[in-house]
């Protein structure tokens, strides 16, 4: 019964309506709101070849179909950036008999994938790596780095796959990154040509030339010394505060405010220790997201989930908890294609376009108010 | 020459019309298609608000605790850690919003302490309760009351991470106190637990490192998670969002890694009882049925 359907699906003019169909409702989505950013977690593999009687590899190669099926209509509709979840860190902590099959998958699927070179040309996708590199085997990096290689020139639309990754070590680098960064002392080179403590005695000089003149002969003797500024002028700094203060002092009473308030910012910045440090003040939650490794990359508007489990299980943590719209599919991975993808996406597309563009409570009003 | 000339602007020339004749089509499926899937949205809404009603009426728990017990008694597990993502529209009566949302976390307080529930986060974005901790500790003391016998009210502790800790009006020692009553702590999050918590902590690490007190590659997943842990909470068993889509809305996202996250779609009871017990019993993998 089951040969026979496939034998009608898979004859030309079926296959051919099917083909027609699914261009249409692709070209159609892709009249409305696109998520620009699309995660997924392959949940489902196993179970999937558990439950039909096959061998696990079997159920990770028809996974890989259905990775396949669904990055071509993502990169089709328009989204710009998918993201899947290929190996978790925690799976690194298995016996060691099942990380090496792991990864003689991950080398396989990863070269399979790169075999599939026309689709990520026509979309124009480049490949990404997230995660800890330094976990894989050398020959899977290798297999890696082919990969990327290939696809560097593309810039239309993204991959990322994730492997080795976790979300809380994603994060853990970024604040490390941060520190790092941030360590680093700051060269005092970034002074602009223009010293202060010569724009404060040009003022001076312009004060003392409507006041008194003893006072003024008296400061051009500073200035040859000041003028070669750096080190000799933070060592005079005070000396020329108290000079100006007591100079304006003896000018007038007006004058006086303004120069105090325009020379003591001289005397806090000279007198800095000599290794300074970016402010940790300045670190923002923008900052770290600059230095996840998604950065650059537009926020994640939809999360899928395959298999029913109803949790993150530590992928994209940072950039799904705002406003990402998070989905849990009953279906295993196998099953997930454009059918089961099309609800999703008509989903999103009607919040975007109804609740979410006049703010959130819009439909809270509408007649369905119970309790 | 000539003949590469005038094949080569051709097709551009062809191919506008035809595509402008498929975008249109697209466009008109997509109005079709959207239109079909409004109705079917609405009609949606209304059969979950339905069954929603069905299941609020077939499960109530009449202020009564053994009531609650009796709803959860054959669920296999309960989550020791409950989180809550409720809302607070800061556009609203300020006076009723607020007032709202404190029956809600009362509520949902007594809720657990029937159930059995040790912690109940409740996050809600704007950190309003933060700054009514009394009125929030009053309010709950109060529903507990409702619910629990004099005597036997769990004691309760509020706690609110990176805020002032604020002590209670200390509770009358009980005449029973050789029987412990269950203890129920409240800890109320907002936005500034989640993201700004890790920027916090990042400044931190920045300036211990700037004095030479701490190397970078001490900086572990460990490390964040221990002060992560100490600072706001730990991980929660059970997310529940009261909202109609499944959205964190910034919910402390260290701590939400392998929670189970619940939301009842298109939910429009709002913080419900229904909704509060069907997440319950799918956490605990069981099948919630009309009647008994």
């Amino acid at each position: 019964m089951t040969s026979v359907k496939k034998w009608i699906a898979q004859s030309p003019p079926v296959e051919w309506v099917t083909q027609q169909a699914r261009e249409l409702l692709m070209g159609t989505l892709r009249q409305g709101p696109i998520p620009q950013h699309v995660a997924f977690v392959m949940d489902g593999n196993r179970r999937f070849a558990r439950g039909n009687n096959m061998e696990t590899i079997e159920g990770h190669n028809l996974g890989f179909e259905a990775l396949v099926t669904t990055l071509e209509v993502c990169y089709k509709v328009g989204v710009r950036v998918v993201s899947v979840y290929a190996f978790s860190i925690e799976n690194f902590k298995r016996s060691k008999y099942e990380v090496d099959a792991l990864m003689d998958m991950a080398k396989v699927k990863i070269g399979q994938l790169a075999q599939y070179g026309e689709l990520m040309q026509m979309y124009g996708v480049r490949f990404q790596f997230l995660g800890r590199r330094e976990m894989l085997r050398p020959d899977v990096l290798e297999v890696i780095d082919r990969a990327i290689e290939s696809t560097s020139k593309n810039g239309r639309a993204i991959l990322n796959i994730c492997a080795p990754y976790t979300s809380r070590d994603e994060i853990t680098t970024a604040i490390r990154d941060t520190v790092i960064d941030y360590s680093k002392p700051v060269p005092p080179s970034f002074k602009r040509p223009f010293s202060e403590n010569r724009i404060a005695r040009n003022i001076r000089a312009q004060q003392l030339a409507s006041g008194s003149d003893g006072p003024a002969e008296n400061d051009s003797q500073f200035q040859p010394d000041g003028a070669p500024q750096t080190e000799a002028g933070a060592s005079q700094a005070p000396d020329n505060t108290t000079n100006g203060r007591s100079d304006a002092d003896s000018a007038s009473v007006t004058s006086a405010s303004h120069t105090s308030n325009t020379l003591r910012p001289s005397t806090t910045t000279s007198t800095t220790s000599p290794t300074t440090f970016p402010d940790p003040e300045t670190i923002t939650s923008a900052t770290l997201t600059d230095y996840m490794f998604t950065a650059g990359m537009p926020p994640l508007d939809l999360f899928i989930r395959t298999s029913g489990v109803e949790r993150l299980s530590d992928f994209m943590l940072w950039q799904c908890h705002e406003n990402t719209e998070i989905v849990f599919v009953n279906s295993l991975w196998p099953e997930f294609g454009l059918a089961r993808f099309l609800p999703v996406l008509l989903e999103w597309q009607w919040d975007q376009m109804t609740g979410n563009r006049g703010g959130k409570g819009r439909w809270n009003g509408r007649g369905l108010k119970v309790a | 020459m000539s003949q590469r000339n005038g094949s080569k602007p051709k097709p551009p020339r062809r191919k506008p019309v035809r595509k402008f004749i498929r975008e249109r089509i697209y466009l008109c499926l997509f109005l079709i298609v959207h239109a079909v899937f409004a109705v079917y949205m609405r009609v949606r809404r209304v059969v979950r608000a339905l069954k929603d009603r069905m299941f609020a009426l077939t499960y109530y728990h009449h202020h009564t605790p053994e009531l609650i017990r009796r709803d959860v008694a054959k669920l296999s597990k309960i989550p020791r850690h409950l989180s809550v993502v409720v809302s607070y529209d800061p556009r609203g009566n300020g006076g009723v919003e607020l007032e709202r949302l404190l029956n809600h976390v009362g509520e949902l307080s007594a809720w657990c302490a029937s159930a059995g529930i040790e912690t109940l986060s409740v996050y809600e974005r704007t950190g309003i309760l933060k700054t009514h901790i009394p009125t929030t500790h009053a309010h709950i003391t109060s529903t507990l009351h409702t619910y629990f016998p004099p005597h036997t009210t769990p004691a309760l502790s509020l706690r609110c991470p990176n805020h002032p800790s604020f002590s209670p009006p200390s509770t009358p020692p009980s005449p029973f106190s050789q029987t412990p009553n269950p203890r129920l702590t409240v800890i109320l999050l907002s936005a500034e637990d989640g993201r700004d918590t890790i920027v916090d902590l990042t400044k931190t690490l920045t300036e211990m490192s700037q004095r030479g007190k701490l190397a970078p590659s001490d900086i572990s997943t460990d490390l964040v998670d221990a002060e992560i842990t100490e600072s706001v909470m730990g991980e929660p068993d059970l997310v529940v969002c009261f909202g109609e889509r499944m959205k964190l809305d910034g919910f402390p996202p260290w701590q939400i890694r392998l929670s189970e996250i619940f939301c009842s779609p298109d939910n429009s009871s709002g913080v419900g009882y229904q909704v509060f017990l069907r997440a319950l019993h799918k956490f605990g993998k069981a099948q919630m049925r009309f009647g008994t």
